[in-house]
């Protein structure tokens, strides 16, 4: 008995600390919201609600978790009502709440939404249903419609603007289909690279490399080659290449 | 005969690798180029994105052969194969290379996709390939720059003529060649996205695109 007291104790405790902390954020944020309204720097404040909600999710992580689970069997029963000022209410709530009165216990002390907000969330759940699969579909491609325009309209104007920025900044072409093509046809095809090659060491080609390129690039492209060629028809080639040298 | 397992050989674990899908194989490319009169500005822009660049930018300069080994007896396409080999730097194998028909597939997919196998091989390769009957097709040197991101390789490149005895190299145009490309396994797909977001930030310097050099062949015959 005296272990579930202590681990409602502690469950207790974890949730005050999230509520203080949450309540400590919200403050932040409506002091900065009353204080700074002239500078404030509005993409940073919105930050602000990543910070509440975060702790708002951390606080709900602790009420589902497992940990809490006497919480739900702990009934708590409103003992007195009173218009009296409660001078110890007061200072626990930080005189938000002076007297436990008839018109803020039932705020106070809910568990489900206001009869209002519960009617008007059964009529928009039953406009849902009822909505036809047509009109929901039309209404769905009238939207569509719209923020496609919408970002068209946009795209446009940063076309515009960016065409301008570039043309001020006196851009000029840096590359040239015309010249992809030629380097990429010439690294994939050897277009433009197979000259009437006469037998040439260019610089850093290793020995044996010379010599065996010498008869090879001569023969017609569609000429069948032997798998291996005896060395006695590579000289007859040779002879040859000597008579058309630049055959291609 | 034996009756004692045979001995594992370098076929098994390649089959073995092969079916493990471990082998980066395949390329994943977008092509591009710049006009020599920017390069300046495209180099700087690399330096700021990309990894290896503490020291400068590593620069290549290659030459490359292309030989072919045609099949006497059927029409099929000749068989290619690249020999590559550094000339800055001597003591480095040479590159025996083979890549496969550029797949383009649909507008959905960001890159080519080519297979491609590399092994670096010693000097003799070239009387290799000769006795092979292997004849070569063309040749050419690339001179550029080499950058790194992640697993993706961005090259900045001259393509030259080899030039006869005493010329100096020609090249090939007015222009760099700009190549991004990544080998992987096959079936990682998900590269191509990272490699088109990455080809966007180098827009509108150098657009880097799917090219078919195939297509392009045979739309300007020269």
């Amino acid at each position: 008995m005296q272990r579930e007291e202590k681990q409602l104790e502690a469950t207790l405790h974890a949730i005050l600390n999230r509520v203080n902390d949450l309540k400590t954020a919200i403050q932040a944020l409506i002091t900065k919201l009353e204080t700074e309204y002239e500078t404030i720097n509005w993409p940073t404040f919105l930050d602000n609600y990543a910070i509440l909600s975060g702790h708002l999710t951390g606080l709900s992580k602790i009420l589902q978790a497992e940990l809490a689970p006497s919480l739900r069997s702990v009934v708590v029963l409103p003992l007195q009502l009173g218009c009296e000022r409660d001078e110890e209410l007061a200072r626990l709530t930080e005189g938000r709440v002076p007297a436990c009165t008839h018109d803020l216990v039932p705020d106070l002390l809910r568990t489900k939404p206001e009869p209002q907000a519960e009617q008007r969330l059964q009529q928009l759940n039953h406009k849902a249903n009822t909505l036809s699969y047509d009109a929901a579909q039309k209404q769905v491609a009238q939207f569509t419609k719209v923020v496609s325009h919408v970002w068209e309209i946009i795209s446009k104007g940063r076309e515009d603007w960016e065409g301008e920025s570039m043309r001020s900044a006196g851009m000029q072409p840096t590359h040239s289909i015309a010249d992809t093509h030629a380097l990429v046809t010439a690294v994939g095809t050897g277009k433009g690279l197979r000259p009437g090659m006469p037998p040439m060491v260019p610089q850093g080609v290793p020995p044996g490399m010379g010599p065996a390129r010498g008869p090879t690039p001569q023969m017609g492209p569609a000429q069948p080659t032997m798998p291996k060629a005896p060395s006695a028809i590579k000289t007859n080639i040779k002879a040859a290449n000597q008579i058309h040298p630049y055959q291609r | 005969m034996s009756v004692n397992a045979p001995p594992i050989t370098a076929t098994d674990s390649l089959s073995q690798a092969l079916k493990a899908n471990i082998i980066p194989n395949q390329e994943y490319l977008l092509q591009g180029s710049v006009l020599d009169s920017a390069v300046e500005v495209l180099l700087h822009r690399l330096r700021g994105l990309c990894d290896n660049v503490d020291a400068g930018p590593e620069t290549f300069d290659d030459q490359e052969v292309c030989f072919s080994l045609r099949d006497p007896n059927q029409q099929a396409a000749p068989l290619m194969l690249r020999v590559r080999k550094a000339l800055d730097a001597r003591d480095m194998p040479f590159q025996l290379r083979y890549i496969g028909q550029p797949d383009l597939g649909d507008k959905n997919r960001p890159t080519v996709v080519r297979s491609s196998l590399d092994i670096a091989c010693s000097g003799m390769l070239i009387e290799f390939l000769n006795e092979l009957g292997c004849r070569i097709e063309f040749e050419y040197s690339v001179k550029g720059y080499m950058f790194r991101k992640g697993r993706m390789k961005i090259t900045v490149a001259k393509v030259f003529k080899i030039s006869q005895s005493s010329m100096p190299p020609e090249p090939i145009s007015q222009s760099y060649l700009v190549e991004l490309s990544v080998l992987a396994p096959q079936g990682q797909d998900a590269i191509g996205e990272d490699m088109r977001a990455f080809a966007d930030q180098l827009r509108p310097l150098v657009q880097l695109d799917k090219i078919d050099y195939k297509r392009l062949g045979h739309m300007s015959p020269a």
